[in-house]
């Protein structure tokens, strides 16, 4: 694989468990700076994805790279340029924060104090707090804190914001919105909550039972789907024939069809169907996502 | 340097519409109604990211837009500035956008079934409403 400006890149990468398979010949190149989201059901290969580049587990077939070193290569210097924060926030629970903070300091050279202060202040905690005197979000906060603070070329963030209140969330996305301003960081973002990779990805990465299903801006994703709303006789046309179906539903005897990358030549289809009336609108991203991961036939591109 | 106009923008994000294209439309709506008026300078890229909670090439995105259709004009190295009245929209482009808000009008109106004149004097309020809004 040639050297490029990716900061992530697998090629053809297959990871199987048993008759599972995780990661299913995914092809995949995150470019530098942005932040990325990436989207998909639970068991779509995530983890296993982050498993893989990070080194931590030995893929099937293909190839990773991270940062430009093969994944299974990486030296421990490459490894402290990537950051990566999960839900678990887990730190020592009897430490005080600033002791804590000393550490990290000590092993990473790169470490800007500034950060530190700048993203800490987001979420109002004490140095000399304890760790498990903190709240569950302002442990994501410190754990945002330092990782951003060790001034990594690559945070990858797994659900950070789960379970977190309004207040913390919020917090969370100023500091991420700043520091990709600021300092110039590729993010890595895995999240559920739809409102927030609207706001803050310039990228929608969905994967789907280990393929890549969509690699695109949030905003051109949600224009491929639409909601067409008709007033069909009888039983409607057979789900199967109907093009770029993601789901079908009957309320109140109409059919609501969300489909992708139809045209309006979708209306002309339902009329020559016998549709009597029709409605077409906008979704949002949300639902665009939701009905095309529930589609299981959904094969775009 | 001149002082950077605030500017109140309402995001719906989870609507259908993106982002983007709300914002780019309240700074019209602002621009229109004299709001912002012509040289006001708008915030930084970065400042109006950090305000609204969006990724800043969203906002980037939006004033890159509206300086595209000639509503803001960006001075190098000092940001965007809301541009004169002149050049904003050409004759065939301001003549597209009212076909196509006419049509979005009619194919709305048409199910409410009321008489013409009704429809017409609700919009001539509307208008005029607008008009007064505007600062002269």
């Amino acid at each position: 694989m040639a050297r490029t400006d990716n900061v992530l890149e697998t090629r053809a990468l297959t990871h199987c468990y048993g008759r599972k398979r995780a990661l299913d010949s995914l092809t995949l190149a995150i470019p530098r700076a942005g932040i990325h989201a990436i989207v998909g059901a639970n068991g779509a290969g995530k983890s296993t994805l982050f498993r893989v580049v990070l080194g931590f587990q030995a893929p099937d077939a293909g190839e990773s790279m991270l940062l430009g070193s093969p994944s299974h290569h990486l030296t421990p210097a490459l490894r402290g340029r990537v950051g990566y924060v999960n839900d678990a926030h887990t730190l020592p629970a009897w430490l005080r924060l600033k002791s804590l903070i000393a550490m990290q300091r000590s092993l990473y050279p790169r470490w800007d104090e500034a950060v530190l202060s700048r993203v800490l202040g987001y979420f109002a905690v004490s140095r000399s707090a304890r760790v498990r005197e903190l709240s569950r979000g302002e442990r994501a906060g410190f754990s945002l804190a330092i990782a951003l603070a060790r001034q990594p070329d690559l945070l990858i963030l797994d659900e950070p914001t789960l379970g977190l209140d309004v207040v913390a969330k919020r917090a969370f996305m100023e500091a991420l919105i700043h520091s990709a301003q600021a300092e110039d960081a590729t993010i890595i973002y895995c999240s559920h909550q739809m409102d927030e990779i609207e706001r803050l990805a310039d990228t929608l990465i969905i994967l789907e039972r280990g393929r890549l299903a969509n690699y695109s801006a949030p905003d051109d994703f949600t224009e491929r789907v639409r909601l067409w709303i008709a007033d069909m006789p009888f039983k409607g046309p057979d789900p199967a024939s109907i093009p770029g179906l993601l789901q079908a539903r009957r309320l109140d005897g109409l059919f609501h069809y969300l489909v992708l990358d139809q045209g309006d030549g979708f209306g002309d289809w339902l009329k020559a169907a016998g549709a009597l009336s029709i409605r077409q609108q906008r979704v949002n991203l949300d639902q665009a996502v939701s009905a095309f991961l529930s589609a299981g036939h959904a094969t775009p591109n | 340097m001149s002082r950077v106009a605030p500017l109140a923008i309402v995001l719906a994000p989870g609507g259908p519409r993106p982002i983007v294209r709300q914002i780019a439309d309240q700074i019209r709506l602002a621009i229109t109604t004299g709001e912002l008026g012509h040289g006001a300078r708008l915030p930084s890229v970065r400042a109006l990211a950090g305000q609204l909670l969006v990724n800043s090439n969203t906002v980037a995105r939006a004033y890159s837009d509206l300086a595209s259709e000639g509503w803001l004009q960006g001075q190098h190295g000092q940001g965007m500035f809301v541009a004169g009245q002149q050049g904003r929209l050409s004759q065939t482009e301001r003549r597209r956008r009212l076909d196509e808000a006419v049509g979005a009008f009619v194919a709305t109106i048409v199910e409410v079934d009321l008489p013409p004149s009704i429809a017409l004097a609700a919009v001539t309020a509307a208008l005029q409403d607008l008009d007064a809004r505007r600062v002269a």
